[in-house]
């Protein structure tokens, strides 16, 4: 068996630098107290990077990670409060700062590209090389300690070192009881935030916490499962009254004395420029301030920002200036055209091989039967609801920026590379993000508000985009292709499956217009566009994934669950087509092939007979089933479909989820609720097409969203397990559109290939 | 040209100097600073705008501020008070609702103007009722909320029944989500 070792490839290449730094053991993430913002105001004490005491006994936990809906603060605080032993509700949240102790480290880890046999147990170099290589990327990580909320990985990340910090907190604040009282600290208790010993003293936090903040904390110990009050309950979110009493701070909601606002109007035709234009049409409109050309800044189009008293002015004036559009020198994009190189591609380019095991070509050339199915996926636009927008002062050569964002620090330095100024002269504010999935990855309308802002004299500016712009200058989810091919032995079993697909790579043009001074000189192969085609759990005796990373110009990002959002449509859907040709049942014929990968099983089982598969259904209506792991978490769906004329009805989706620990089953729930409908949108309604350059669809009229009445029930079961947390934000996602399209087949008769479905 | 507009906003009439043209949704959200209302999509497709006028649903981002002089302006900032939220608001946080929680406000104020005109909505008055966007996708719990809000909820486990009370409600509500086995709680 060989296969390809991506990442030491890769990382061969600084090797050498590598080897003698590696063998330092990672560094701490605990931090020190210094590392608080100073506010001399501020009557609380940092007894670490992560947790501050209020003089009233409460706590402080320094944020890092965004809220975009899927409930990261009410988690992280969950993991302070259990282990310090308070209630959720004193826990409070402030923005972290910008060291490294905040970085993800989980995210980048997950990035590698393992195949799921060397994650089981029992195969001993598969296990080592794994060890190794999250090694060292997990010290790579920790260095760049990028802030990041994306993939799936918060809660992964914070899982040791945010219930550590709080317990080493703790620690010292018993220390400084046992100090106080002079009774042993082994005989203290702690319940609800006040340290009591049985004699009869008894004192808050708030009372301990200065001197705590000298006392080393002893031997620091997590607690046990076993005595966990709060993690794995249901607990209420922190941010849902705010945001049912309209209080609730957007980006959008930002509001500072003497604010301005900007509409932007960029060229409709991607990676184009405006020619001439006349500004004075705009200048001469009630309510105007100024016109501000904007150039192609972090991957965006070229265009220009009118700023007026409100954004209703600004957008109205932005509206009515003629334009002399000048498409991009390279030529028009057209999607229509991307697609049919894409296609080509399949054929032409052997790619970068993911996965090879046994050998294809021999089991080919035995077949007694070959099926091949080539599957497509359109463009897809991210549609937050709330659009992109930024706030931005400029002044004395300082800049604060008030974004609703999903990398803080990049956005900093965006806004410190077009203002001229030094990184450590820009402050973020991180609002609420009404919706993210990606999206909000990109730093594009931070560099625009900096650059509107340097011509404000000082005032702060809103810049918006309107629902036109958001969707017409996204970084969509890449077109992809693949071709999948199967062949079948004498006995008519499935031997061997072979994937080539093709399609652009999101990471490196990240990285290019966003963390450009990470950016490598040459395409590494990108796991991101390849996930959930290589590392397919069935155990079929030849396999080999190959994918051609393509460039196609059109700008193209992270879209929830990113590759595997159209991957698993691809793979599942296939798997439907070869239990058919072998003749047998889809669950039977998918659970043959996991009898090595129990935690999969367990999860396709658990569906299955929540979902009462293989019970009758009322006429008209079908099952049908998916499986896929993405994030760390391994999700199956069982959905019931009837037909309702020219679209498909959904009823109910079973989703059965092993996601390691539980959290907060709640919000893992929600966060499955919500994927079942965004996948849903997206395999009934998304595409994007770009004509001309220009993308077609302008609103949510031509990109329409799933509604309420359209919504099946989602109804959410749990497999156990004592595992390190995986990601719950995005796995339920990719197992939808195929759950949907293989119960399509049973009453069409008709196989879904491409996005979104055509009946 | 901009003339003194007077609007009768949450029970108070306010002489408001903008552009009669203006839609209501800006001279909320940029001329009095009332940002509870979202903006979502500009052309009333997305609902994230809506208020209630005359005790109706209506998308303020497609509505000029001069159709609306002499009625009744509802927003989000007056569905309930801090001390005495509407049952809805309970019933939002009971079901657990919001996720990102953008379209939260208008998804309050339709809810709240389909209750005004059906007290005991069905799932269809509920379907036709409640058409804005959640891309978060949080709709299930919507339409639970409405019906533990309008007292309809049917009788399950005893709990979910009538009008939510300012009482903490059952963790996770009484949305369809199951915790059959969480491996952290092994008892």
């Amino acid at each position: 068996m060989k296969r390809r070792n991506l990442l030491l490839s890769g990382v061969g290449l600084a090797g050498a630098l590598i080897v003698g730094w590696g063998a330092l053991p990672a560094r701490s993430r605990l931090g020190s107290g210094n590392l608080w913002p100073q506010d001399l105001a501020d009557t609380s004490i940092a007894l670490n990077g992560w947790i501050k005491i209020t003089p009233d006994g409460g706590v402080v936990l320094a944020m890092a990670r965004s809220e975009m809906g899927q409930g990261v603060h009410t988690a992280l605080s969950m993991l302070v409060a259990e282990e310090l032993d308070v209630p959720l509700g004193r826990v409070v949240l402030a923005q972290a700062g910008s060291d490294a102790i905040y970085g993800n480290v989980a995210m980048l880890v997950n990035g590698l590209a393992f195949h799921p046999s060397e994650l089981q147990q029992g195969d001993k170099p598969a296990a080592t090389k794994v060890r190794l290589n999250q090694w060292l990327v997990g010290k790579v990580a920790r260095e760049l300690g990028i802030h990041v909320t994306g993939g799936s990985s918060s809660i992964a990340d914070a899982w040791q070192p945010l219930r550590l910090a709080a317990a080493t907190a703790r620690g010292s604040l018993l220390g400084a009881a046992s100090l106080a009282w002079k009774l042993p600290v082994a005989e203290l208790t702690v319940k609800n935030g006040v340290i009591s010993h049985a004699s009869g003293p008894s004192g808050h936090y708030g009372q301990f916490a200065r001197y705590a903040a000298s006392t080393p904390p002893g031997n620091v110990r997590l607690k046990p499962r076993k005595d966990w009050a709060l993690i794995g309950q249901s607990t209420p979110r922190k941010d849902v009254p705010a945001k049912v009493n309209g209080t609730a701070t957007f980006g959008l909601d930002v509001r500072l004395p003497g604010m301005l606002y900007a509409a932007v109007r960029l060229c409709p035709m991607l990676g184009g420029s405006p020619g001439a234009l006349n500004a004075n049409v705009a200048l001469a409109m009630p309510g105007v301030v100024r016109l501000v050309p904007l150039q192609a800044w972090a991957g965006s189009t070229a265009g220009f920002a009118v700023v007026a008293k409100t954004w209703w002015h600004a957008q109205r004036a932005a509206q009515a200036v003629p334009v002399d559009w000048r498409q991009r020198p390279a030529g028009a994009l057209d999607s229509r055209a991307i697609e049919k190189n894409l296609l080509s591609s399949l054929v032409q380019e052997p790619g970068h091989i993911f996965h090879e095991q046994g050998d294809v070509d021999a089991a080919e050339a035995a077949a007694s039967r070959k099926l091949e199915a080539t599957y497509s996926a359109p463009f897809l636009a991210h549609a937050t609801l709330e659009p992109m927008n930024c706030t931005a002062q400029v002044a004395d050569g300082k800049v604060h920026i008030w974004v609703p964002g999903q990398v803080p620090q990049i956005a900093a330095a965006v806004a410190a590379r077009v203002a001229g100024v030094a990184q450590e002269d820009v402050t973020v504010t991180v609002t609420l993000l009404g919706g993210g999935f990606g999206r909000r990855l990109e730093v594009d309308f931070v560099a625009q508000a900096v650059r509107v802002a340097m011509d404000c004299g000082g005032q702060p500016v809103q810049l918006i985009w309107s629902r036109e712009e958001d969707m017409t200058h996204d970084f969509y989810r890449p077109m992809a292709v693949a071709r999948l091919r199967a062949a079948l032995d004498a006995q008519g079993s499935v031997s061997s499956l072979s994937i080539q697909s093709a399609g652009d790579a999101i990471s490196p043009r990240w990285f290019e217009r966003a963390a450009t001074a990470l950016s490598s000189p040459f395409d590494m192969p990108d796991k991101t566009t390849a996930e959930g085609l290589f590392n397919l759990p069935y155990a079929f005796a030849h396999q080999k994934m190959a994918h051609a990373a393509t460039r196609m110009s059109v700008p193209v990002g992270y879209w929830r669950s990113v590759g595997h959002s159209q991957n698993a449509f691809f793979s599942e859907g296939f798997m439907d087509e070869l239990a058919l040709a072998v003749g047998q049942d889809p669950l039977a014929f998918r659970r043959s092939l996991l009898r090595h990968l129990p935690r999969y099983l367990a999860v396709l089982n658990l569906a299955a007979a929540k979902a009462g598969w293989g019970n009758a259904l009322p006429a008209g209506q079908a099952r049908g089933i998916a499986l896929h792991e993405s994030f760390g978490s391994v999700v199956a769906q069982v959905a019931v479909v009837s037909l309702d004329g020219k679209l498909p009805r959904v009823h109910r989706v079973v989703c059965a989820i092993d996601c390691g620990t539980v959290v907060n089953p709640a919000i893992v729930a929600q966060q499955m609720e919500g994927a079942v409908v965004f996948a849903l949108s997206a395999a009934l309604f998304g595409r994007i097409d770009i004509h001309d350059g220009v993308v077609q669809q302008k609103n949510f009229t031509a990109y329409p969203m799933l509604k309420l009445a359209q919504t099946p029930q989602v109804d959410t079961f749990f497999v156990s397990s004592q595992a390190p947390p995986g990601g719950v934000g995005e796995p339920g996602v990719p197992p939808l559109a195929p759950a949907v399209a293989n119960a399509l087949y049973q009453l069409t008769g008709k196989r879904q290939r491409a996005l979104p479905f055509v009946l | 040209m901009e003339s003194s507009v007077p609007l009768n906003i949450n029970g108070k009439t306010l002489h408001v100097m903008v552009d009669p043209a203006m839609p209501l949704l800006w001279v909320l959200r940029d001329v009095l600073n009332m940002t509870g209302t979202k903006f979502g999509c500009g052309v009333a497709e997305c609902g994230a705008c809506t208020v209630k006028v005359d005790g109706r649903a209506l998308r303020s981002c497609v509505t000029p501020v001069s159709s609306l002089v002499g009625k009744r302006i509802q927003t989000i900032e007056a569905l309930g008070r801090p001390d005495k939220p509407h049952p809805l608001q309970l019933a939002w946080i009971a079901e657990q609702v919001p996720q990102c929680g953008y379209c939260q406000s208008g998804m309050l104020m339709a809810a709240s103007a389909l209750l005004d005109k059906t007290p005991k909505p069905t799932d269809a008055d509920i379907d036709a009722a409640m058409t804005n966007i959640c891309r978060c996708g949080t709709y299930q719990r919507i339409r639970v909320a409405i019906k533990r809000a309008a007292g309809v909820l049917p009788k399950k486990d005893g709990r979910g029944d009538g009008p939510p009370q300012a009482r903490p409600a059952p963790l996770g509500g009484s949305a369809a989500h199951k915790v059959t086995s969480v491996g952290a709680r092994p008892t």
